[in-house]
């Protein structure tokens, strides 16, 4: 809450107008496009990315690769919360997964996943690797953070197992994960970028941002740092919208 | 006398709270157990429920009964609205249709027919109160165990569920188990009222509420006194 009462549209907007004045006046300085390009040089990067044939195909490839790679891990991540949230064994099975992926530098799990994986699987892998342990202690926390009081009340009532989980512990997760549901998806989308910076799928934002660096284009890369802002953006703004829909907060 | 407690002790920690305490209670009428603060009349009332265990000692009767109870604090469900609070407890007990019409009955008869799809956090304390006490009446319950159940009411409202209460008693067959520290509550609801010690507590008096039958006020103020000189004591 408050996150929300902090905030403020016009102090962000000095605040963004300030970091445009920076970039502005640092690349004054500097002046060298390759080590920090115009802002100008920047939008007509940004125009000419926007007009080749290929971009819709390379953002619907890039978002299509990070929806898979999220509903994937938000699928398992349910699946197997649930399965540890009910069995001891499931969940000692779990600890030495979870730690695996909490203290493996992600970078050597990337490498591995290099050999052995198709570039096209790489991006959506390297995103499971970073959001799947977020989800799975998120579901597991709603099941396991029920409140215990209104169990009791279950209990006494004689509620029947199915109405327990359909009316308690399925929203009690969607609760929980609709907490984290944007960072994941926007962390998500890094994730895969990064993948695909590494891997060189065909039509890929990550490919090309490893592409205009092959070119020294700086300028590129900053126009392509900028259409991912963007499509953050556009992912937050959709999710906000979904979470309206659903009204899944409406109780709060 | 088919539901009792018999020698029922039970400690948390060091601190002995019930002491071999038993009690009959009569069926299809309401015993109210009063006590002063602390001396483990919730802890007995949960004893009773299962949802405690006793140190030793045996419950008797209610385990295969079905039991509604009001807790002190409402216990509703944040993210369902009234009706679904409601519903939640029945869904498997009755019709679809049968559950909307009691509930409509139910919520009329506190008069709260017009919160029927307001969430919990969008009611008074004392709103959310009537509620779950309507969540313990609505579901067709042998046994009915109340904590303090008017504790956050105000006087206007806790008149209106106490004569609730009372119609509730004369519609449906209910063996009824009130907590309580309001002598008058006890005076004005019960057929039994028992009287516990302080720590460790054990049942101190039993005496038969006569008021409750013939709304005598002479009676009713010997009673009232009688308890009041032994909770003093």
């Amino acid at each position: 809450m408050r996150d929300f009462t902090l905030k403020d549209k016009r102090l962000s907007t000095i605040s963004k107008l300030i970091l445009l004045g920076l970039w502005v006046i640092l690349s004054e300085i500097i002046d060298n496009e390759v080590i920090f390009p115009t802002l100008g040089s920047t939008l007509k990067s940004l125009i000419e990315i926007v007009k080749t044939p290929d971009f819709i195909s390379i953002i619907a490839s890039s978002l299509l690769r990070s929806l898979i790679g999220f509903l994937i891990s938000l699928f398992l991540a349910v699946l197997t919360g649930i399965l540890s949230s009910i069995s001891k064994f499931f969940y000692n099975v779990m600890i030495p997964i979870l730690n695996f992926l909490g203290s493996v530098p992600t970078m050597a799990i990337i490498i591995l996943a290099l050999i052995w994986l198709n570039n096209e699987i790489v991006p959506m892998f390297v995103g499971f690797i970073m959001i799947f342990p977020i989800l799975y202690e998120t579901v597991q926390k709603g099941i396991l953070n029920v409140d215990k009081k209104i169990l009791e009340i279950c209990k006494l009532y004689k509620v029947r197992r199915i109405t327990l989980i359909k009316d308690i512990y399925i929203p009690s997760i969607f609760i929980n994960l609709s907490m984290v549901f944007t960072s994941a998806l926007s962390t998500n989308l890094k994730m895969v970028i990064a993948g695909e910076a590494l891997s060189q799928p065909k039509f890929a934002i990550g490919s090309n941002l490893q592409i205009e660096k092959m070119y020294l284009n700086t300028a590129g890369v900053f126009a392509w740092i900028i259409i991912i802002l963007l499509i953050s953006k556009l992912l937050s703004y959709i999710m906000k919208a979904a979470i309206d829909f659903t009204k899944v907060d409406k109780w709060m | 006398m088919k539901y009792r407690v018999l020698n029922i002790s039970k400690s948390y920690e060091e601190l002995k709270v019930l002491d071999n305490i038993s009690i009959d209670f009569p069926k299809d009428k309401t015993t109210c157990i009063l006590g002063p603060s602390g001396c483990g009349k919730s802890t007995l009332l949960n004893i009773i429920a299962g949802i405690l265990d006793p140190d030793s000692g045996d419950v008797v009767g209610f385990k295969d009964e079905s039991i509604s109870f009001v807790f002190q604090e409402d216990r509703l469900i944040p993210w369902k609205n009234v009706r679904d609070n409601l519903s939640f407890v029945l869904e498997g007990k009755m019709d679809k249709r049968d559950i909307e019409r009691a509930i409509d009955d139910y919520l009329k008869s506190v008069n709260l027919q017009d919160y029927k799809y307001y969430y919990p956090s969008n009611l008074s304390g004392g709103m959310k109160q009537r509620i779950s006490i309507l969540r313990a009446f609505i579901y067709p319950s042998s046994i009915l165990l109340m904590d303090e159940p008017f504790k956050s009411l105000d006087i206007n409202n806790k008149h209106t569920v106490m004569e609730f209460f009372k119609k509730l008693k004369v519609m449906e067959k209910r063996t009824c188990i009130l907590v309580t520290h309001d002598v008058d509550e006890a005076i004005e609801l019960s057929d039994r009222i028992i009287i516990l010690s302080d720590k460790p507590s054990n049942v101190k008096m039993v005496m038969d509420n006569y008021y409750v039958h013939n709304k005598n006020k002479e009676d009713k103020a010997h009673i009232k006194n009688q308890i009041e000189r032994e909770l003093m004591e």
